[in-house]
């Protein structure tokens, strides 16, 4: 389908606060995202793409995103399930991505869609961080949110959070995900290095994972915001910009 | 109908780390209090419901930690009725 | 027990005292005879609710009764042509283009912040974004200003009924990063202060800025007779009851108990949908006014709005939605409860705007309506509770307190050369009010919005330096950007007033300067002790005039701002502390500069004439010396230098630059070095000794890395202006070497300073 036709819609309740970026970034690509407020939501029919934005929803009370979460799993989870069956795209930043670990959507794995076996804990510093941080994409090119960006490319991404940490359930769960192709990006250091530790990991995440996508590659989530570097080109051309690029390239080759 | 509170306290698991409470211990040492070995943060859920069946009522609170208060990929909870 | 109580005022003096103090209004003497007077014409005693809110508006807070004098005679008569509805409102408007104006509005939280630092520091975000988007605008960026005392502070020191400075510092980090955060609006500047005299005084000022179409402009008063007033957001509680009547008074050891029902509580996550649906209901022209609910709560706003409208308001005091029940009427009228905001409708209107309010699940009620007589009526369950004339109620008393001079300082101190150099430099480089201050920036989101262009912290990933000012490029398709500042020196204020207050306004103009942005407006926050007190009162007129004395020469005003006086506790009054946000505006945000050096073999220029002035610098105050002469400002010169330096960088001949503030050059240097981890060798040329010279902090002074291409294009620019300016040397290297006369004063590794520098604050705060 043509870029103009993709219809992305960016969902917010109280306490999102990054909607007006993930929105402008999908704008200025030339794809037709809209805002939809929870309580006016109807239905995913007429998208192609589900943007979960960062902010606060709810405040962050009793957990990062939990709130949130339940309120969707409340009213629209089987139409999330189809919409990932179906090959369509959810993202989540940040916020977001707190919100899709506790759907169960991250990491997803095909048999568990929608059990709970992530957590995104506490920073180890234990306090919110503003931070640039560098990030290397490790992935095999599997992720429909990352397809443009070669594999081993390293970006500038600025992180805010207080919970980043993804903790698994099971530590055999990382080498699944290893396996699987579903760990997208890792903190590193300047030179390119991913077994740094603080500051350049900023939350003191295990094997320094800051991106993660489920084990189709239609859902991804990562705690830094591309939408806050759309125009600051690294040295190798690239910007935060690849990211809605990639998926609004996906969508058009695949729809 | 009658209403009753319910305490639901939910804690990290073990071996899960607990930023918040090892910063809360290191200030409570700088405060002098020398005798602090462990902090831990727990949050604590007081929820008034209406019950008039105990049984139903109980399994109720325990969906209401399983869907919301909890993570349980980190959290441990008891309920107090 | 009933809800309504009369007061007879026809008391003895004594009597009259006593009745202030237990209605908590905070009235004085001659205050209580003109409000007897009025009623007696009016042929009755006042109800307590009539009381409570001439106690709220008469204070200082609200009426600036003690400052306004001295503002309108010394302050207020300048103009600039970018001006559009400046001084009158919560936030002053200034044109940013054609199409746009951006607001502005600078506040202070002091007292609550002392009490419960939290609390208080959240709230006052919450009130400075209040002030912001009842003109209609959009904020998109927090400045916050913040000064303690030094977190070393023994606690033998500490007077009872006084708190910890680490412990108020932090919760005060805490509270504006919890609410700036959580409500999505970048803190994007601000700055940290230490001095001894902020124990038991700490000032929390709070500055914001938004952005708004010029035809979406909406102001502070009711549009015409018949209108509707709604109050939406959150409910009315006790909570913030006398926050302005607490705000005019001293602490004194009891307040940390008696005080606590003066603090507010914040919900952030109550103000992010307020903000969208007000915003949403002005967009489509659905209101004639609107207005926050801050200090006095609804029994200023209503009346207010009234009045600037030219009429008057009749409300029906049993609709406000409440918090708790059983809150009695004047609580309901005087309460300062967060999260609420004032709109007239028109009649027609209404459900209109009701429905965009249940749409972001925001209450809002009807409470009243205007009405053509100026006179305020409340009814409450069909009685009339009060019945006054407006313009009495609100205008309240001015007075034009006497002053006294306070003997100034010795300006002639004598002191030895160091032998260490680099010692002293590390030295410098560690104290509190020059070290980095990460700890406190890297807490706020200072990018949420997407829209930060230019962050606080600026250079290599994790081994940034200060930026001198940020810059927010507000709209989608524009590329024009607004630069904020926030300065003032306590140290300068200490030993005098007049030449501090001058300074903080060339430091403000020399930051936005540095990043290529031509100062636009400015707002204050006068942050004083007890205005009864004649030294007091000297401080604050020497500090006033000493304001005017540069803004009258910049070709920017005061659009805003706030006064806060009695900042005074068991251990004193605060340092004298007006705090300046400046603005600047910059035509293309992609020519702007930021502080790190950027290559080798580059020339490194300083602008500005280096003096004998350390009066209140880092190094006078490392060596423990109190006195020497605090820097002086020549508007003339501050004005030439700063139109020459934007002129060159809108060429793209400046490659970095940094203004020279606390440390002078020395420390200049050393920050400029270590945002690249780029080094610099350096020949000092002045006439002053060593020391001096590296360590004067004389204003209107920057530091500017130059292509040595551009050399002769870059000083006939300067000269073309009468600039003064000379080269001290290059960049390269990883070391920063100083030498004067042959000597080589300071040489040190870039990581050593850049150690010294990041982690003071880090270690003490953890």
């Amino acid at each position: 389908m043509e870029t103009k036709d993709i219809n992305v819609c960016v969902l917010r309740i109280e306490g999102t606060n990054n909607e007006q970026e993930i929105y402008d970034s999908f704008k200025r690509l030339g794809a037709n995202p809209s805002f939809v407020h929870l309580n006016e939501f109807k239905s995913l029919e007429n998208f192609q793409c589900l943007m979960i934005p960062g902010g606060f929803s709810s405040g962050d009370y009793i957990r990062a995103g939990a709130i949130f979460a339940s309120r969707i799993r409340s009213r629209f989870w089987d139409d999330i399930k189809d919409f990932v069956r179906d090959g369509y795209a959810i993202g989540g930043i940040c916020n977001g991505f707190q919100v899709l670990v506790e759907l169960g959507l991250l990491p997803g794995f095909s048999r568990s869609i929608g059990k709970v076996n992530a957590c995104l804990a506490e920073n180890d510093s234990a306090r919110f961080e503003c931070r640039h941080t560098v990030l290397k994409h490790v992935g095999p090119n599997k992720c429909v949110f990352t397809r443009a960006l070669p594999e081993n490319e390293v970006l500038v991404i600025p992180s805010a959070h207080a919970e980043g940490k993804l903790l698994l359930a099971d530590d055999k769960l990382y080498e699944r995900m290893e396996k699987n192709g579903q760990i997208v990006f890792r903190y590193c250091d300047r030179s390119g290095r991913t077994d740094c530790g603080y500051p350049w990991n900023p939350n003191g995440s295990p094997q320094n994972i800051a991106g993660i996508c489920n084990e189709k590659g239609n859902v991804f989530g990562m705690m830094p915001h591309p939408e806050r570097a759309f125009y600051k080109e690294n040295a190798n051309g690239h910007s935060g910009k690849v990211i809605f690029e990639s998926v609004i390239n996906y969508i058009g080759e695949r729809f | 109908m009658e209403t009753k509170d319910v305490i639901v306290n939910v804690g990290l698991k073990k071996g899960i780390s607990d930023p918040e409470g090892n910063n809360i211990k290191k200030a409570l040492r700088l405060l002098g209090f020398d005798e602090v070995e462990e902090v831990h943060v727990n949050k604590y859920f007081k929820i008034t419901i209406k019950a008039s069946d105990e049984d139903k009522a109980k399994e109720r609170v325990r969906e209401m930690a399983e869907k919301l208060l909890t993570n349980p990929v980190i959290h441990d909870y008891e309920i107090r009725w | 027990m009933p809800d309504i109580f009369e007061i007879d005022l026809n008391v003895s003096e004594e009597r009259l005292k006593g009745i202030s103090e237990e209605t908590g209004t905070g009235l004085s003497l001659d205050e209580l005879k003109v409000i007897r007077d009025y009623f007696v014409k009016e042929g009755r005693n006042p109800k307590d609710i009539e009381l409570q809110a001439l106690g709220q508006a008469w204070s200082e807070h609200c009426c600036y009764k003690s400052s306004k004098y001295y503002l309108k005679r010394y302050l207020f008569n300048f103009d600039a042509p970018q001006n559009l509805f400046v001084i009158k409102e919560d936030a002053g408007l200034v044109e940013f283009d054609k199409d746009h104006a951006y607001a502005v509005a600078l506040e202070s939280h002091n007292h609550p912040s002392a009490i419960e630092p939290y609390g208080g520091a959240a709230t006052g975000i919450g009130g400075i974004l209040r002030d912001v988007v009842c003109m209609g605008a959009q904020p998109i960026a927090l400045v916050d200003p913040i000064f303690f005392a030094p977190p070393t502070t023994s606690s033998e020191l500490i007077p009872k009924g006084v708190k910890h400075p680490k412990y108020i510092f932090s919760g005060v980090v805490d509270g504006i990063r919890d609410y700036g955060n959580r409500v999505g609006i970048p803190t994007v500047s601000g700055m940290t202060a230490f001095h001894k005299g902020y124990l038991g005084n700490c000032l929390v000022n709070v500055g914001c800025v938004g952005i708004v179409k010029k035809k979406d402009i909406v102001y502070s008063r009711v549009g015409n007779v018949g209108d509707i007033y709604v109050l939406a957001g959150g409910g009315t509680g006790r909570d913030g009851i006398h926050g302005v009547t607490f705000a005019s008074k001293e602490l004194d050891d009891d307040s940390q108990v008696s005080s606590r029902s003066a603090v507010q509580v914040g919900d952030p996550i109550m103000k992010e949908p307020l903000i969208h649906a007000c915003l949403e209901a002005n967009e489509k022209k659905l209101l004639t006014g609107l207005k926050d609910l801050g200090g006095g709560g609804l029994s200023c706003v209503v009346g207010e709005m009234a009045l600037a409208g030219g009429y008057g308001a009749k409300v029906t005091l049993e609709n406000v939605h409440l918090k708790e029940k059983d809150l009695l009427p004047w609580e309901i009228w005087v309460s300062e409860s967060q999260e609420r905001m004032m709109m007239s409708v028109r009649e027609k209107d209404l459900n209109k705007v009701l429905k965009i309010f249940r749409k972001w699940d925001v209450p809002a009620v009807v409470i009243g309506k205007v009405i053509q007589e100026k006179r305020l009526l409340i009814e409450w369950h069909g009685e009339t509770i009060f019945d006054m004339d407006l313009e009495f109620l609100t205008e309240g008393p001015m007075y034009k307190r006497p002053f006294k001079k306070v003997s100034t300082r010795n300006e002639n101190v004598e002191f030895g050369e160091p032998e260490d150099y680099n010692g002293t430099l590390l030295s410098l480089l560690k104290d509190y009010n020059c070290a980095c201050d990460d700890w406190v920036v890297r807490q706020y989101d200072f990018e949420v919005r997407a829209r930060t262009f230019s962050p606080p912290l600026v250079g290599m990933e994790n081994c940034e330096t200060h930026a001198d000012a940020s810059i927010i490029k507000p709209l989608e398709d524009s590329e024009r950007g607004l630069a904020l500042t926030s300065d003032v020196n306590p140290h300068f204020m200490v030993l005098d007033p007049f030449w501090g207050a001058a300074s903080a306004v060339d430091e403000a103009v020399r930051n936005l300067v540095a990043v290529g942005a031509r100062p636009h407006s400015f707002a204050d926050c006068l942050n004083f002790g007890n205005p009864e007190k004649p030294e007091k009162m000297w401080e604050f007129v020497q500090a006033v005039q000493g304001l005017a004395h540069v803004i009258s020469k910049i070709g920017a005003t005061f659009v805003s701002g706030n006064v806060s006086l009695y900042n005074e506790g068991p251990a004193g009054a605060c340092p004298p502390t007006p705090t300046i946000m400046g603005i600047g505006l910059i035509d293309d945000v992609n020519k702007s500069v930021t502080t790190p050096f950027k290559g080798n073999g580059n020339l490194i220029y300083i602008i500005g004439n280096t003096k004998d002035e350390l009066g209140g610098s880092a190094y006078l105050r490392y060596r423990g010396i109190a006195g020497g002469i605090v820097p002086r400002v020549n508007p003339y010169e501050l004005s030439n230098a700063s139109f020459s330096l934007i002129e060159l960088m809108g060429k793209g001949m400046v490659i970095s630059c940094h203004d020279i503030s606390e440390g002078g050059i020395c420390c200049t240097l050393a920050e400029m070095c270590i945002g690249n981890e780029i080094g610099a060798a350096i020949t000092l040329k002045g006439k002053l000794r060593p020391d001096k010279e590296l360590f004067s902090e004389s204003n209107t002074r920057w530091i500017c890395e130059i292509d040595p291409n551009d050399r002769a294009e870059f000083e006939d620019g300067l000269r073309a202006h009468q600039v003064a300016f000379t080269i001290l040397g290059a960049t390269g290297g990883d070391r920063l070497r100083m030498a004067k006369d042959g000597k080589m004063l300071v040489d040190i590794e870039v990581k050593s300073m850049k150690e010294a520098w990041q982690r003071p604050l880090w270690d003490i705060m953890g």
